[in-house]
């Protein structure tokens, strides 16, 4: 055993079992070192709803025995995998991880513009993942009502063809995010 | 909330396997929420924890004549799923990061804190550092607030045992966060 | 010391102006800004929310559109606010503020004010018709038409359901619709599910919610 392991009763503090006032003078030190070790716990609420379509289908592929799935027309050759929170518990301000995924293999930069983000096209870029051409950003956002869009090479608004899409008001569509 | 206002699970089972595939929708989406955030932190990245979800209903569903108690579906369902998570094949270490880096990368917006964040990645680095065994009790105890009696019952073990796999953990924990600080 | 002290608060009452021109400096040209001041300031005085003024003024700066098109586009959205006001009056509901914004949106998804005032009818308390309204504007903005939006809506809001039950809505209909369905038969179709299981009552035995899941069966 290396000479680096916690006191055994800084291991019932991280338990649970005591509090830092239990602790003898010469461990609280240790102790809030430890319960610090602890602060990057993430227990934010993970929610992943394309599951359900993505399981039946899947099922449903296996018994009709078809080619690779297309996730959507050669067009718009892109899919929204839209995570959100479902409060297990109502909090006072609900907070949802969203993802979003755009497929745009010839793409140089794609970024995300929307009402969480004042619309602004450098703001939120989005991480090409190798050669796929598929394109992500993970962002936590409250719950509410937001609209969105794609910018693509910095000048192209692409809708998320994955999502509901209402008019811009500018002869463009805007993509809808109810949280 | 209105609480027995739906099928059972034991319901939603048996009319699957008398042939009404359809319902089978009806429980993915009852629980595909549940485990998310433990397959989550299991593996290091939503995107892994969504694949690992969708194949543990895949699987469910082929096994489901072979579920015992339809009644108590979801933990039979968790076995699966755990056993999932547990088999997928460590990726390679960059791009594990790369994840657990992206999928917290705006929880700073929110939060406020950039630091927070940071923490957030250098613990679930760490996490992914430790057996399965002992990320698994860290998670159960630590993310989804199980006690220590709820999660022997989960995993059939016993409290010391996990006590024990737990306090390895914390250790191991420490020595990864200083050494990458 | 002092004299440093007090700029930095000379500056900061300098700013204050009014909530609206705060939002928008530095993102929309001047006279964009004050068109949102003018219709901002009408609109509040009415009780109607201001956000999606902001907003959409930001947005139409940001995507580079001329500034007249901006401008009669945020017309229309203080129109729509209106509209969506005096629905929801007509239904039972006065000056929510958050409700008239989510009703903005479903009138600007494609549905109308007697929609929003059937919607209002069903006696949902603000807060559950808000999110209703805005489910209502996302079901239409994925194809599915008035009559079959607003009965599937009406369901949820009518049976007390948790808003988690109402958020969950849109993609219940896209999977039914990834499975073959309209839009239209996908909605239907919940609605009917969701309303025999209101008309049935709870069946015996335990529904499927619990806090944490039971333990797995003993071997």
């Amino acid at each position: 055993m290396n000479g680096h392991e916690l006191h055994p009763l800084v291991k019932q503090l991280l338990d649970g079992d005591i509090t830092l006032a239990d602790l003898p003078a010469e461990l609280r030190a240790e102790g809030e070192a430890a319960v610090r070790l602890l602060a990057g716990v993430d227990r934010t609420d993970v929610s992943i709803p394309a599951v359900t379509w993505r399981v039946m289908a899947k099922l449903e592929r296996r018994r009709r025995r078809f080619a690779p799935w297309l996730l959507a027309p050669a067009l718009a050759i892109a899919a929204a995998l839209v995570l959100w929170l479902a409060p297990r518990t109502p909090a006072p301000a609900s907070l949802v991880t969203v993802r979003f995924v755009l497929v745009a293999p010839d793409a140089r930069q794609v970024s995300l513009a929307g009402t969480f983000n004042q619309w602004d096209p450098q703001a939120t870029p989005l991480v090409r993942a190798g050669a796929t051409g598929v394109w992500t950003a993970t962002l936590t956002l409250p719950a509410g009502q937001h609209q969105y869009a794609f910018v693509v090479d910095g000048a192209r608004w692409v809708p998320d063809p994955g999502a509901p899409a209402i008019d811009d008001g500018f002869g463009r569509r805007n993509s809808v995010l109810t949280l | 909330m209105r609480s027995g206002s739906q099928a059972t699970d034991g319901d939603i089972v048996r009319a699957v396997l008398a042939g009404d595939r359809e319902r089978y929708a009806q429980l993915v989406e009852r629980y595909r929420d549940r485990y998310a955030r433990y397959a989550t932190r299991m593996l290091g990245s939503v995107d892994a924890a969504e694949d690992a979800v969708q194949d543990a209903f895949v699987r469910a569903y082929d096994q489901l004549a072979q579920c015992k108690e339809p009644d108590k579906f979801v933990g039979w369902f968790f076995l699966i799923l755990r056993n999932r998570c547990f088999a997928e094949r460590r990726r390679n270490r960059s791009s594990a990061s790369l994840e657990a880096a992206n999928d917290v990368a705006a929880v700073d917006r929110a939060d406020g804190g950039a630091e927070t964040a940071e923490q957030r990645r250098a613990l679930q680095r760490a996490l992914l550092e430790l057996t399965p065994d002992q990320r698994e009790v860290f998670v159960l105890k630590h993310v989804e607030g199980l006690s220590y009696s709820e999660i022997a019952e989960r995993l059939s073990t016993s409290v010391p045992s996990l006590k024990m796999r737990m306090h390895r953990a914390y250790d191991r924990l420490r020595e990864q966060l200083r050494d990458h600080t | 010391m002092i004299t440093l002290l007090a700029l930095p608060l000379a500056l900061l009452s300098m700013q204050q102006g009014t909530g609206i021109a705060q939002r928008l400096t530095g993102r929309v040209p001047p006279q964009i800004a004050s068109l949102v001041e003018e219709l901002g300031t009408a609109a509040s005085a009415r009780g109607l929310p201001i956000d999606p003024l902001i907003e959409k003024a930001i947005e139409g700066s940001a995507k580079g559109v001329a500034p007249e098109r901006v401008a009669s586009a945020l017309r229309l959205v203080a129109l729509q606010l209106d509209t969506a006001a005096a629905a929801l009056r007509d239904g039972g509901l006065v000056s929510d503020t958050l409700a008239i914004a989510a009703g903005e949106f479903a009138i600007t998804a494609g549905l109308s004010g007697s929609d929003i005032t059937a919607l209002a009818r069903t006696g949902a308390n603000a807060a559950a018709l808000t999110v209703g309204l805005r489910v209502a504007g996302t079901l239409a903005a994925l194809g599915v038409p008035p009559a079959e939006d607003i009965g599937l809506v009406s369901v949820g809001l009518r049976s007390g359901e948790p808003v988690s039950a109402l958020l969950s809505l849109p993609a219940n209909v896209q999977s039914a619709m990834a499975r073959g369905a309209t839009p239209a038969q996908a909605a239907a179709g919940l609605a009917r599910a969701a309303a025999a299981q209101a008309a049935h009552g709870p069946p015996p035995g335990h529904g499927g919610g619990h806090p944490h899941p039971p333990a797995p069966p003993h071997p």
